[in-house]
């Protein structure tokens, strides 16, 4: 039987890189087959190649067995192909269903708009995925959750047979990725195709038929799920295999730093009225206090807060080495010796016209300073240090930094922090996007930080990241705090329990 | 390595600022040698006087405007706080002077000093309310801005009706200065103005090269939120950058007024915001923010100047009808050509589709339409423009064709 | 800027070539006797070295359409062709710093003989200063129509012509009192209208109107609109409604009588006013045969255009004789004067305002028609 999708032999190559290095490998009609691989294995530039978005590469992609020549989006979803991105492509301003038809409006005999149809057959489609929000919601106030089933609504009304999901589950609570489990499966059923990326060994493993494992560009291996393990192919992907990394070992606890008292931010204007509601909790040099919660609960904002740079109308009391203290700047926060790593790197961590150098050294510039002017020499020499430390690699400390991976890149803004010498490091969900090998080594160099003395907070997505590293694991749910545990205690059903029953 | 974003590092020029340095030379000599009066070099004292005193004036403005550009702002008042200055400054030598003095020369040095001080503290007052309008009641820089660009002038001219009606019994709408200081100012002002850009320009780099302040100011151009996160006091950053700004052109405002002997509010400096941010982009600032150096800045102005003395050189009669085309043309050409490797490598053409086939003629009429104009002042081309117009429409035509051709043969 | 790839390279080269060819594209007036590759200064055997006067306007107004008329008038009747001189006109911005920017400029071109400049602010050192300086480099200057403060700047130019704004005025003046008697008003409040209140001309003028108008009626104001059309009937709108005992709206520069005009007919309160007011537009004698003004002062630009080009090319050869003429008091008081004539313009015969009321040596009275005659005689449309 024909593949509905077969690579041959595909390549893309850009100035300096080799994205994609003959790829070979096939599609059955009907299956859910997953890509797993590394960051910069080449997944998402052979998802752009099939959507249309890159148009020029080596090699044939055949779809239904005729080569494929897309000359852009339109081209492939004609074919019948869909992606949903893993940053959604929705206009914020636009109704849902505007959404979905955004580009293929529908129209009433006089030409004008026809919101009432599209309304209509929006609500049908949405119906069908478990989404129970109104077709005219403007697309910008839905949760992550329903902003991606309305994308995958607007591949179906497409009548696309072949859908590319590119990440689906990194926003989502666990009941909205039971629910998509299902809308899968009924996808399925109908007789669609999906593309499944990820590399959450969980969800590959229950929900793919055949596995195929990319790295560095190149195919490694196609498998039947059935025929191999989380392990085996983790270790196809980063070239070796990782052992399950337990810190184990009892890091010695020191005197409380940290202390948050019947913390309380109020939300106006939404239901709920507070994003955060009498939290409290201690934190010790030494030790790792880990924060788990889903998407919403308020574990971004408790570490914005802390740091002063949330909105100043909380009320509470935040402690710092016995004394009150209340921020009204993050400068402050920093004086303090508290430091934080925020959660979306490229939007609040990086500066993308600024050099390595420049990105690590802006919180410690003050020491490279000799008679009143920051010295070039003096400021190498201070990055030097960071760098090493955590691991940064680079051509050198003049290299730009948006050429850097998402890791190296986390790994310099926390290298930013630690020449501000701070006693405190918040890490607000620090390895997300980032891949297998360098989630270890970011891994190590928090465990080492911690040996040294430093209290850190960290919050994640990735419940077994926390019960790794983790000495004590608190929970949120809905802004409250729910649940704490010692690493003895935890488990991931006690967490996701606590998380979300609360 | 992107030596133009942390300036300072080496003495290597980089690319943009090598271009424009050739473009500048290129301008120089072209109109050195088209001019039938030659007068760059048979006049080269006057000449070169005319152009460094434009150069600096304009460059002070600008390296105001680059500053806020390059921390993430945009300050559309420049012009409007000159003269604002500028009228300052005439008031409170008015007020400083005898009664009856209509020409303002019984000033004393502390009239002068409270004048100057005066209108320099004019322009840390507008700066100051600029960053307030921006980070306290959050109005996007544009709005804010251009609010000031309005109100200021016409606050000025209001001032100047009231002062003068007051002090001299009538009204006026502008201030004559003949007080024997700015006289002087006016008789050296080449030295004095070009001295106070070049001082200035070095202070600017400095700054921005070589102290936290001046990365400060590049952090919080290139990502605000991530220089606030990293604590960067970024009101502080911005309310440095707005006031420098304001600053320069409220210096520019006092040169002007010397050396035009009055303080005219209504039409001092119009438009000088457009043209000082104009020279900054054209040197290689982004209006993105974070990017932009003083160098470049620098050249830039003296491209422009050059270009617009070039205008009055060659196009003898009604050259400023002249000016704002070409300036427009180069100023947009400049920032095109910068941009022109990026065509190449993500594979964009110029002339792609329906839309670039469309622009080709639209381009080659206007060529052929601006060449016609211009030609009219050419004495050989008298009653054949309409032939000329045609001929560099029809020449522009098969080029740009030439162009969309080899690119629909680049892509299979 | 990321690592360059090919094209970059040498792109860097693209924008010098096309600034160049973007400025050969501009390159403006050869002088007809040379071309661009030999200096003008070489004189080839037979032709004589090319020269320019340059006029140097206030602003722009049609009223220098007029003028330019008379210069090109004045260039063919002096035969400046075959002195290799060219005649032209530059417009200025209505600014103080567009003047010195252009006399700064034609101080660099040797070629420039003479320059005429109708003074945009008469006491202003910085524009004096750049006359002087190019008088000092022997470029002859005078100024026409618009002069500097006589009193401070005398020096900056050698000699002045132009109407005499005074007399100007009181003819205007007297003319409007002629009509509010007319109308049976004994007093009541007027209005002035200029571009620039400071400018020597306009200043001569209002006082001029002030004094001939006399103390039964009371000068409310005087706005400037500083050359700016859509200002300029503002201003009028706003003297209608601020002053109730509004009498008689007078224009002082060309632009404001279709201003004053357009602004009373289209609120319908023309009868209510007395109109009167400077020069011809052509629009103001299109209004003037509607009925809408009562009286024009009208300057003669284009005689100022002729008799120009005749003093700077006196001047140039050092043509005694012909400057003696114009200039026969050349040792007394404002010798350097030379005023050109003035009408009054009424719309017929049956207008209060006669021609006994005038000094028929200093200003000549005619009705619509007959000044419409002349304007055709020279090709003119506006005055």
């Amino acid at each position: 039987m024909t593949p509905i999708i077969a690579f041959r032999g595909v390549g893309k190559r850009f100035p300096g890189v080799v994205a994609l290095d003959h790829v070979s490998f096939d599609l059955r009609q009907g299956e859910c087959h997953a890509i797993c691989g590394e960051n910069g294995a080449g997944k998402s530039t052979l998802m752009k190649l099939l959507s249309g978005v890159i148009t020029e590469h080596e090699g044939e992609i055949l779809i239904r067995g005729e080569p494929a020549a897309f000359r852009g989006t339109r081209d492939a979803e004609a074919a019948g192909i869909a992606i949903i991105h893993q940053e959604l492509n929705l206009v914020e301003q636009l109704s849902a269903a505007a959404n979905i038809y955004l580009g293929r409006e529908q129209r009433t005999p006089l030409g004008l708009l026809d919101d009432a149809a599209m309304e209509r057959e929006a609500a049908a489609l949405l119906a069908e995925l478990e989404c129970p929000i109104d077709p005219r919601t403007l697309a910008g106030t839905l949760r992550v959750g329903d902003q991606q089933l309305l994308e995958i609504a607007k591949a179906l009304s497409l009548s696309s047979d072949v859908l590319i999901m590119d990440e689906p589950t990194s926003a989502l609570t666990e009941s909205e990725v039971a629910r998509l489990d299902r809308v899968i499966a009924r996808l399925r059923r109908r007789g669609v195709t999906i593309l499944y990326i990820s590399h959450k060994m969980d969800e590959v493993f229950r929900l793919a038929d055949r596995i195929t494992v990319l790295r560095d560009g190149r195919h490694v291996k196609t498998v039947d799920r059935t025929a191999t393990s989380p392990r085996e192919v983790t270790g196809w992907m980063v070239g070796r295999e990782i052992a399950d990394h337990g810190f184990h070992g009892v890091r010695s606890r020191g005197p409380q730093v940290l202390e948050v008292r019947r913390l309380t931010l109020p939300w106006p204007g939404h239901p709920r009225g507070y994003r955060l509601e009498n939290i409290s909790l201690a934190l010790h040099a030494g030790e790792i206090l880990g924060v788990a919660g889903l998407m919403g609960a308020g574990r971004t904002e408790l570490l914005e807060t802390i740091f002063g740079a949330g909105e100043p109308t909380w009320t509470g009391e935040i402690v710092v080495d016995g004394r009150p203290v209340r921020f009204t700047h993050p400068a402050e926060a920093c004086a303090a010796g508290i430091a934080m790593v925020p959660e979306d790197r490229k939007r609040l961590g990086i500066f993308p016209d600024l050099d390595v150098a420049a990105n690590v050294s802006l919180c410690g510039l003050r020491d490279a300073v000799r008679g009143g002017l920051v010295s070039r020499n003096r400021e190498e020499a201070l990055v030097a240090g960071p760098i090493r430390e955590t691991g940064v690699k680079t051509s050198g400390p003049h290299a730009v930094i948006t050429g850097l991976s998402g890791g190296n890149q986390q790994k310099c803004i926390i290298g930013r922090w630690l020449l501000a010498k701070p006693r405190i490091l918040l890490l607000d969900d620090p390895t997300r996007g980032i891949d297998v090998g360098a989630k270890a080594e970011l891994y190590q160099l928090i465990d080492r930080l911690c040996r040294e003395g430093m209290a850190v907070i960290l919050t994640s997505s990735e419940l077994p990241e926390l019960l790794s590293l983790a000495d004590r694991i608190v929970v949120l749910a809905d802004g409250r705090l729910t649940a704490e545990f010692s690493r003895a205690e935890a488990t991931e059903q006690r967490i996701l329990e606590a998380a979300t029953g609360g | 390595m992107n030596p133009s974003v942390i300036p300072g590092r080496g003495w290597r020029l980089p690319r943009h600022e090598l271009a424009l340095l050739a473009a500048t030379v290129a301008v120089f000599v072209v109109t050195g040698w088209l001019d039938p009066n030659h007068t760059y070099v048979t006049n080269w004292a006057e000449s070169s006087e005319i152009i460094l005193r434009n150069t600096a004036l304009l460059g002070i403005i600008a390296l105001g405007a680059a500053v806020v550009i390059i921390a993430g702002g945009i300050d559309l008042s420049a012009g409007s706080m000159v003269a604002f200055s500028a009228t300052t400054c005439g008031l409170i030598l008015m007020v400083c002077s005898e009664p009856g003095d209509k020409r303002l020369v019984t000033v004393g040095p502390l009239g002068i000093a409270a004048a100057i001080g005066g209108a320099m503290a004019s322009g840390l007052l507008v700066g100051t309310l600029h960053t307030w309008l921006i980070t306290s009641i959050r109005l996007p820089p544009f709005i804010a801005t251009l609010a000031t660009l309005v109100g200021l002038r016409s606050f000025a001219r209001a001032m100047c009706l009231f002062v003068t009606k007051e002090r001299w019994g009538s009204e006026s709408q502008q201030i004559n200065v003949n007080t024997p200081f700015f006289s002087w100012l006016k008789e050296h002002n080449v030295v004095i103005t070009t001295g106070t850009f070049l001082v200035l320009a070095i202070l600017t780099w400095l700054i921005l090269s070589r102290t936290v302040l001046g990365r400060h100011l590049y952090a919080l151009g290139g990502n605000e939120q991530a220089a606030r996160l990293s604590g960067v006091r970024t009101d502080n950053v911005k309310w440095f950058a707005y006031c420098f700004g304001s600053l320069t052109s409220a210096l520019a405002g006092i040169f002007l007024m010397a050396d035009s002997s009055v303080a005219q509010p209504g039409t001092l400096a119009r438009g000088y915001e457009l043209n000082a941010i104009a020279a900054a982009v054209v040197g290689g600032c982004s209006l993105q923010g974070g990017v932009g150096t003083v160098p470049g800045t620098v050249l830039g102005a003296l491209f422009l100047r050059l270009v617009i003395d070039a205008v009055s050189k060659l196009i003898k009669a009604s050259a400023d009808v002249y000016e704002g085309m070409i300036v427009g043309i180069i100023v947009a050409l400049a920032v095109t050509l910068t941009q022109v490797g990026r065509f190449s490598r993500t594979g964009r053409t110029l002339f792609a589709g329906g839309r670039g086939l469309a622009a080709i003629p639209t381009i080659a009429t206007f060529a052929g339409l601006l060449a016609m104009m211009s030609s009219g002042n050419v004495e050989a081309f008298q009653g054949r423009t309409g032939l000329v117009g045609t001929a560099v429409g029809m020449a522009v035509l098969a080029a740009l064709a030439v162009i969309r051709w080899l690119e629909g043969r680049r892509t299979p | 800027m990321l690592p360059l790839a090919f094209p970059r390279r040498h792109g860097f080269l693209v924008l010098p070539m096309l600034a160049v060819a973007v400025l050969c594209g501009c390159s403006g007036e050869r002088s007809p006797a040379t071309g661009p590759s030999k200096p003008a200064a070489t004189p080839v055997s037979g032709t004589p070295t090319a020269r320019r006067f340059i006029f140097i306007t206030n602003g722009d107004d049609p009223f220098w359409d007029a003028l330019l008329s008379g210069l090109k008038e004045g260039e063919h009747r002096y035969g400046c062709a075959a002195a290799g001189i060219t005649v032209s006109r530059d417009v200025n911005n209505a600014s103080a710093e567009g003047q010195i920017e252009r006399l700064r400029q034609y101080a660099t071109q040797d070629d420039v003989a003479g320059i005429a400049i109708s003074v945009i602010q008469a006491d202003n050192q910085s524009i004096s200063e750049e006359m002087r300086k190019l008088r000092a480099k022997g470029v002859k200057v005078i100024t026409v129509d618009g002069d500097v403060n006589r009193e401070s700047f005398r020096d900056a130019r050698s000699y002045y012509i132009g109407t005499d704004n005074t007399v100007g005025g009181r003819t205007l003046g007297t003319a409007t009192r002629a009509l509010l008697e007319a109308k049976g008003l004994k007093e009541g409040g007027y209005v002035q209208f200029a571009g620039f209140t400071d400018n020597d001309n306009a200043r001569s003028r209002m006082n001029g109107v002030k004094e001939a108008i006399g103390d039964g009626y009371v000068e409310r104001d005087r706005m400037a609109d500083e050359m700016d059309l859509p200002r300029a009937r503002d201003n009028v709108r706003n003297a209608t409604q601020n002053h109730k005992d509004l009498a008689a709206l007078v224009g002082i520069w060309a632009y404001n009588a279709p201003a004053i005009a357009d602004v009373v007919t289209e609120s319908g309160t023309r009868d209510r006013y007395v109109v009167a007011t400077f020069d011809a537009q052509d629009l103001a004698i299109g209004h003037m045969e509607k009925g809408h003004i009562d009286v024009m002062v009208v300057q003669n630009p284009f005689e100022m255009g002729v008799r120009t080009v005749r003093l700077l090319k006196a001047m140039v050869d050092d043509d005694s004789p012909v400057i003696e003429e114009m200039f026969p008091n050349a040792t007394a008081a404002d010798g350097d004067v030379h005023t050109t004539g003035l009408r009054v313009v009424v719309p017929d015969t049956s207008s209060p305002v006669k021609a006994d009321l005038f000094d028929p040596k200093v200003v000549e009275f005619m009705p619509l028609q007959d000044f419409k005659a002349w304007l055709a005689k020279y090709g003119l449309t506006s005055s």
